[in-house]
């Protein structure tokens, strides 16, 4: 039955891709469209929730009827990512209706045929069972969300992005499938249930290139620091609904590949693997949310906070990794909840901020937070949401953010159970710096773009926004409130999830602790507020703001982003390298001059140092190579010849 | 039922106490400056007038205005519940609550900021802003100095730490205590708003932090603020009190030992804040962008805290 379900909903899919397309002009059509995906989702997020919460394990496998291995199978691990994909799709597919109403009908067609392949294809990465199908659905995540891009013009600049996605996307395949191609030998099938049962058996050297290819080729998905470059500048173009599905759920994908090979199919890490993911998931915290901390415009700023929630996922992967490396199961299993749950929680809170700038986009039609402010009296439902957005992205208690870095601080911790050195606990600065910094980061976002005076036209004129963008953010916001309140709801079935795949774990006793904390301190905090609400029973008069005395406070007299960043992007400058130019005519005469010009453009420092130079030597290889290309017909043939001899010649010695 | 009841009073001296230590404190500074200065009990009377008061709202600001300090003082009050001050226990404990304690704190800051954005004038961006700067550099070294005590106590909640030191021999102190103090004074200097970071007297544009985010409030919503800053002193300086001397707090929770805990406390409280009061008065405030190189020093030190845990005999 549950067999028949998943393959029902994974044809639902595309038929409402089909629907959309074929018939997408007439009217009636239109309104279907989003229902037919939306009762699609739901069947998803039934099976997704059952597999996840009640243990209900379905395998389907077509291996018999086909030359080659195909099938499908849901464990509690892929149902965890089945129910974040289906869970954050809900409210993107109900905003979507409105966001793409203005689309004219060739785009309508476009983005609804493409949105639901899109979910396909991350649905058949989770569920796929063989790595034929995993490659599939991982080839078209990328090629789909490329074209979901292309939807909104094609510009030079768009073209540009698209064209460092697309290149360091395939960087990454590439990596992925050839670390997955390593175990033809060994594995009799390339099934993951395969491929599990020799994982342990590989050759010592073998396990380690699998693990380095696997942590590059999901790295760069994942985009973690150095491999975090195209992140920002794919996640800013796309649609703004696509955006939120890329950063909150396309990363994830990522994170359920790594986390499948590394802990399910080669088991048993060494520590040092975990020492480098978690190196890199503090670099990969600290400086994406400083990168963040300097940006300003808001989808770019939510793509490099998206870096830094990745580089903490990542922290309790290399913690879990490490622990298990020690044969500490039950503290592996803790740092591991915490990297999924917080890979729920940013799932959750990223797509409600996404989606919260994607209406800002409609009502103001700028994203660029020098030029927006006050919305929060003009959008009171999506202000009051994209709020509760930013405080859980900042991880504040009360707030699902907190729960997951709480965990996280508090598996670090834990680490000085095993060494001399307390290297764990000192990590414990770190990500306080990054979980301060996103604080920081967050109140300039939300005091920016929501409060004090609009700073342009644009942003005094918001139009509003549709009931249903008001409705799918407060179904994310509750959803954050909610397991902020009760994580116990997520945490238990993820304890069991982690006993799958770390061999001897039990459920940590954290696990009940936060969740019996979390409402007594929400009790503690309701009763203070109620005690303050009542001292605070006077009477109130609205007045001018205070501007020194004299009339006439202008919105460009507030603090701008650049303005409120500045102390700390002074502090950090290490980090930006920014290049200044201060051009002043007539040069001679400082005092006086005619016209001043100031120019700051950031590139990040990986640009220059890393990016260009290899791309540098790739052109200039396939400069070198192309003196191969001689036009001459004898040539190539005489190349033919050579290439079979040098064949031959291995064949005989090999 | 006993145990909620000694509990609850910690919460109410927590709280109720808070303006009396601003008190004492500037009449401490009074007293060094050869002045007569203020009455101890002048902060009550500041906070009854100030809630008798009519409230001016600026006319652009939106409810996050009117609710920042409401929920600032929800949450202070929520983070004092877990503090030890007469035993070693407090209303809340969690093991791993030193994270939450901080955290709670955050949130106020949170809103507190968001509230002075909402104000659209320079004032309020300018104070946010340097408090941002303030509290990305202090709240590592907290997390760390805390983290410190946690290894050493082997365990992360703020009574168990309590409950811990008390079984130490006072004269057997180690190193990583008195790095993890320092570090942790120099940030509650910072994190409270006093000199040399802050001046809370001070109404001048160049140099004011939680002044200028908190210079649109009025009447009521401005003695909340005040209330929920003065209990936060108070929280940090019994956070000191609890982790490094929490001696004299009784074991047996009998009144008598209560009385005793309590007078311990008060007087090593007015150890802090004579010590506070001293430093007021003789140092001047720094320069903005000196302050990120004043807290290196509890950076450094509270690194150097947490390295030495793995030295210090556990």
């Amino acid at each position: 039955m549950s067999e028949l379900l998943l393959v029902l909903f994974l044809w639902s899919l595309p038929l409402a891709a089909l629907v959309a397309s074929v018939a997408g002009g007439h009217r009636l059509v239109r309104r279907l469209t989003p229902v037919l995906l939306l009762g699609a989702l739901l069947l998803g997020l039934a099976i997704a929730g059952n597999c996840f919460f009640n243990g209900k394990i379905v395998h389907v496998d077509w291996s018999g009827s086909l030359p080659f291995a195909l099938g499908l199978a849901l464990d509690r691990l892929s149902g965890f990512f089945l129910l974040l994909i289906c869970g954050v799709s809900v409210p993107v597919v109900l905003f979507s209706i409105s966001y793409a109403g203005h689309y004219c009908s060739a785009k309508w067609r476009w983005y609804w045929g493409l949105l639901p392949i899109f979910l396909l294809s991350m649905v058949l990465v989770v569920v796929a069972s063989t790595v034929f199908l995993f490659m599939l659905g991982w080839e078209l995540m990328t090629l789909l969300s490329a074209s979901l891009i292309l939807i909104e013009g094609d510009d030079e600049d768009r073209r540009r992005s698209l064209f460092i996605y697309l290149a360091m996307m395939h960087v990454g395949a590439a990596a992925v499938l050839a670390s997955f191609l390593l175990f033809v030998p060994h594995a009799p099938t390339l099934t993951f249930d395969a491929m599990g049962a020799t994982g342990v058996g590989l050759p010592a050297h073998l396990r380690i290139v699998i693990f380095l290819l696997s942590f590059v080729g999901f790295g760069v998905k994942a985009g973690v620091v150095p491999l975090h470059f195209w992140l920002p500048k794919a996640h800013a173009i796309a649609p703004t609904p696509v955006s939120a599905l890329m950063s909150a759920v396309m990363l994830k994908t990522a994170i359920y590949g790594f986390v499948r090979l590394t802990f399910g199919i080669l088991a048993a890490p060494q520590t040092w693997w975990g020492y480098l993911v978690l190196g890199v998931g503090i670099a990969t915290a600290v400086l994406g949310i400083l990168y963040a901390l300097g940006e300003h415009t808001l989808k770019r700023l939510l793509a490099y906070s998206s870096v830094e929630n990745i580089g903490l996922i990542y922290v309790g992967l290399g913690l879990a990794l490490i622990f298990q490396g020690h044969g500490l199961p039950v503290l592996a299993a803790l740092a591991l909840i915490a990297a999924l749950f917080h890979a729920l929680n940013h799932g959750l809170f990223k797509s409600l901020l996404f989606l919260g700038a994607g209406a800002v986009q409609q009502s103001t039609n700028t994203l660029n937070l020098e030029e927006l402010g006050g919305l929060l009296p003009r959008l009171p439902g999506i202000g009051i949401s994209f709020l509760i957005g930013c405080a859980a992205a900042a991880g504040l208690p009360l707030l699902n953010g907190f729960v997951s870095e709480w965990l996280i601080f508090k598996s670090l911790l834990k680490g000085t159970v095993l060494e001399p050195i307390p290297v764990l606990p000192l990590l414990i600065g770190a990500v306080a710096l990054a979980g301060t910094l996103a604080c920081a980061c967050y109140v300039k976002v939300y005091g920016i773009t929501f409060l004090g005076r609009p700073r342009s036209d644009a942003a005094t004129y918001a139009k509003d926004a549709a009931e249903n963008m008001d409705l799918s953010l407060f179904i994310i916001a509750l959803a954050c409130i909610l397991l902020g309140l009760h994580p116990g709801a997520a945490l238990h079935p993820l304890s069991a999830l982690a006993g799958t795949l770390i061999p001897n774990a039990t459920t940590p006793p954290e696990i009940a602790d936060i969740s019996s904390a979390m409402p007594l301190v929400a009790a503690g905090v309701l009763l203070a507020l109620i005690l303050a609400l009542r001292l605070r029973t006077r009477t109130s008069r609205r007045v001018d703001t205070w501007a020194c005395g004299r009339p006439g406070l202008t919105a460009r007299m507030q603090y701008t982003a650049t303005s409120f960043s500045k102390p700390l992007r002074s502090v950090f400058k290490a980090v930006y390298k920014p290049e200044r130019a201060l051009d002043i005519e007539p040069a001679d005469q400082p005092y006086f001059p005619v016209n001043i010009t100031y120019r700051s453009i950031r590139t990040t420092s990986f640009e220059k140092t890393l990016y260009r130079p290899s791309v540098d030597l790739v052109v200039a290889a396939a400069r070198q190579l192309r003196r191969l290309h001689t036009g001459n017909i004898q040539v190539y043939l005489l190349y033919i010849f050579l290439m079979i001899l040098a064949l031959l010649l291995v064949l005989r010695f090999a | 039922m006993r145990n909620v009841l000694i509990n609850s009073a910690q919460l109410l001296i927590l709280v109720l106490a808070a303006p009396l230590l601003r008190g004492v404190i500037s009449k401490l500074k009074a007293w060094i400056q050869k002045r007569q200065g203020a009455s101890v009990w002048r902060p009550y009377a500041d906070l009854w007038k100030l809630l008798h008061k009519e409230e001016l709202i600026p006319n652009t600001s939106t409810v996050v205005f009117r609710f920042a300090p409401v929920i600032g003082f929800a949450v202070t009050v929520a983070a004092a519940a877990f503090l030890p001050v007469l035993h070693p226990a407090a209303l809340l404990s969690l093991d791993g609550d030193i994270f939450l304690f901080v955290y709670l704190l955050a949130i106020s800051r949170f809103v507190m900021s968001l509230g002075a954005l909402d104000g659209g004038s320079a004032f309020g961006g300018m104070g946010s802003s340097r408090e941002a700067l303030v509290a990305a550099l202090a709240e590592s070294p907290l997390f760390l100095a805390l983290t410190a005590l946690a290894v050493l106590a082997k365990t992360g909640s703020l009574s168990q730490i309590a409950g811990w030191t008390m079984g130490q021999n006072f004269f057997d102190v180690s190193t990583v205590h008195i790095l993890a103090f320092v570090a942790l004074a120099i940030v509650a200097v910072a994190e409270t708003g006093r000199i040399p970071v802050d001046n809370p007297t001070t109404h001048l544009e160049l140099t004011m932090i939680h002044e200028a985010m908190v210079l649109e409030y009025s009447g009521p919503s401005l003695a909340l603020i005040e209330w929920s800053q003065a209990i936060k002193l108070h929280l940090l300086a019994a956070l000191m009190i609890s982790a490094f001397a929490p001696w004299g707090m009784s074991l047996a929770s009998t009144p008598i030992g209560l009385a005793a805990a309590l007078g311990a406390y008060a007087g090593k409280l007015a150890c802090l804040v004579m010590a506070l009061a001293l430093v007021e008065s003789s140092v001047a405030k720094l320069r903005m962008y000196v302050v990120p190189d004043f807290l290196r020093v509890a950076w450094a030190l509270a690194i150097l805290a947490v390295i030495f845990t793995a030295i210090t005999k556990r």
